[in-house]
């Protein structure tokens, strides 16, 4: 268990106003080469109870932020996090 | 194109402009993809269905904004309808007090709106179009410069006449006295090569299923980035605010409150992605249609022609009314005698007959497509030789 623990990722969690900027960064995302994947928005980006979020993985944090930021696509909210 | 095995195979179809039929393959294509395989509600859930459904919509609304010039896709909205379209960009942006100009030329959907914001005190000034239905941006601009104006309101193209108005004057009218235009493009979308950035109105309402040969049930709405515009309906986004009980200011959410109409809107997503292929074709075939029936029913003794002359651009359309013949006896002998689809009557848009003198009795409305053929136009023109021969 405590191995398994030990070997989990960490991702940066993207939060976004709405389902449509969150596909936006998804496809924005993808033409940086950065893979992202949508999740559910978890209760960590506050408020967003029943929205959708993007991950990336954490070494990729600063280059996804840039390409969002490049794109005018900036998120609304971040929160690192470990996978479930 | 073959037409559709069904009971209505043989009928030469002229009512475009109502609604456009047959759809394109990709159309019907898609339509069914939503019903079959997309099953998720867009923006509801992060699970794998439920994603690629919002991808599907988030891909049409993209497809149907790069086809009509729109820079940023979250200005442009999905609707029911472009009647609710006109409902929201009208009541959602004209208050008590303010004082709109209007042409003379609109339909229903814009007429009876503000017939009911009139009632709640809203200023109306109506402009008259000539006896072509068109609107003359002189006329325009000394009824906006005579009061402080909210707002112009004028259609793109007319369902009545075919008529195509100058929209860029009109713009440039209504910005320079410090008014918005909103514009009902219910007859423009897809007929006319729209480009919302050259245009540059602050409202644009368009039918998904006329000239965009989209399905039925969905519509567009293009609000400008700068414009308030209040919502017309509350409810459910999906998206990342659903802790509030006010709606989001976010577009397109705030605009589209409730579960969408997945197969419309991908549906019409594929429509547009064929215009942008093919448009310009189907434009072309259509204009020498158009000439084809124009100039045919000219020579049949006893027709007016509702409209510009035949050298003069139009919608694909055409409004005749006889001499002694009443439209609707026509239309009833098109269909049961020569099953040539055709419209009488005042087309939901009694203001615009009255500008052109046809209010008493309407008009018969023949409108073609992309899928019309010149054998079909000869058969409708055949056949209104032998009615009131």
């Amino acid at each position: 268990m405590s191995a398994v623990a030990a070997e989990r990722r960490t991702y940066l969690v993207l939060g976004f106003a709405t389902t449509h900027q969150a596909l936006d960064a998804e496809r924005v995302l993808l033409e940086c080469g950065v893979t992202a994947k949508l999740i559910p928005a978890p209760i960590e980006l506050g408020g967003a109870l029943c929205g959708i979020a993007l991950r990336v993985p954490a070494e990729k944090s600063e280059e996804a932020e840039n390409c969002l930021s490049r794109a005018s696509l900036p998120a609304e909210a971040t929160v690192r996090m470990e996978d479930y | 194109m073959s037409r559709p095995e069904g009971p209505h195979s043989n009928m030469t179809y002229l009512d475009h402009a109502a609604t456009s039929w047959p759809k394109p393959a990709p159309v019907v294509d898609s339509v069914a993809r939503a019903l079959v395989e997309l099953g998720g509600n867009p923006g509801r859930g992060a699970h794998a269905l439920a994603l690629s459904t919002s991808r599907a919509v988030f891909e049409a609304r993209r497809t149907c904004s790069e086809l009509l010039g729109v820079a940023d896709s979250r200005s442009l909205l999905f609707q029911p309808s472009c009647t609710v379209a006109c409902n929201v960009m009208l009541k959602g942006t004209l208050r008590r007090g303010d004082r709109v100009v209007v042409g003379s030329m609109e339909h229903n959907a814009v007429v009876r709106p503000l017939a009911r914001l009139k009632a709640e005190g809203l200023k109306v000034e109506i402009v008259r179009a000539d006896s072509a239905g068109l609107i003359d941006p002189a006329d325009v601009e000394r009824v906006v410069r005579s009061g402080p104006t909210r707002a112009l309101i004028c259609q793109h193209a007319s369902n009545v006449t075919g008529t195509i108005q100058p929209l860029g004057d009109l713009a440039d009218i209504a910005h320079e006295n410090g008014a918005i235009l909103l514009v009902d493009g219910a007859q423009a979308a897809g007929h006319l090569s729209v480009d919302i950035d050259s245009i540059r109105p602050d409202g644009y309402a368009a039918s998904g299923h006329k000239g965009m040969l989209g399905p039925p049930g969905i519509g567009l709405l293009y609000l400008s980035p700068e414009l308030e515009v209040a919502e017309l309906i509350q409810g459910g986004t999906g998206g990342g605010s659903s802790a509030s009980s006010e709606m989001p200011s976010h577009r397109p959410d705030r605009y589209e409150a409730g579960s969408g109409n997945t197969p419309g809107m991908t549906g019409l997503g594929a429509a547009a992605g064929l215009l942008a292929e093919k448009g310009d074709s189907f434009r072309e075939h259509s204009s020498d249609l158009m000439r084809q029936l124009h100039e045919g029913v000219l020579d049949i003794a006893g027709f007016r022609v509702l409209g510009p002359p035949p050298e003069e651009p139009r919608v694909p359309l055409l409004s005749i009314v006889h001499k002694t013949i009443e439209p609707d006896r026509i239309a009833f002998l098109l269909d049961r005698d020569y099953s040539v689809a055709a419209r009488a009557g005042l087309h939901c848009a009694a203001w615009a007959h009255e500008s052109v003198g046809s209010l008493a009795g309407g008009a018969v409305r023949l409108s073609v497509g992309w899928t019309t053929q010149a054998k079909d136009v000869d058969r409708a023109l055949c056949a209104l030789r032998e009615i009131v021969s």
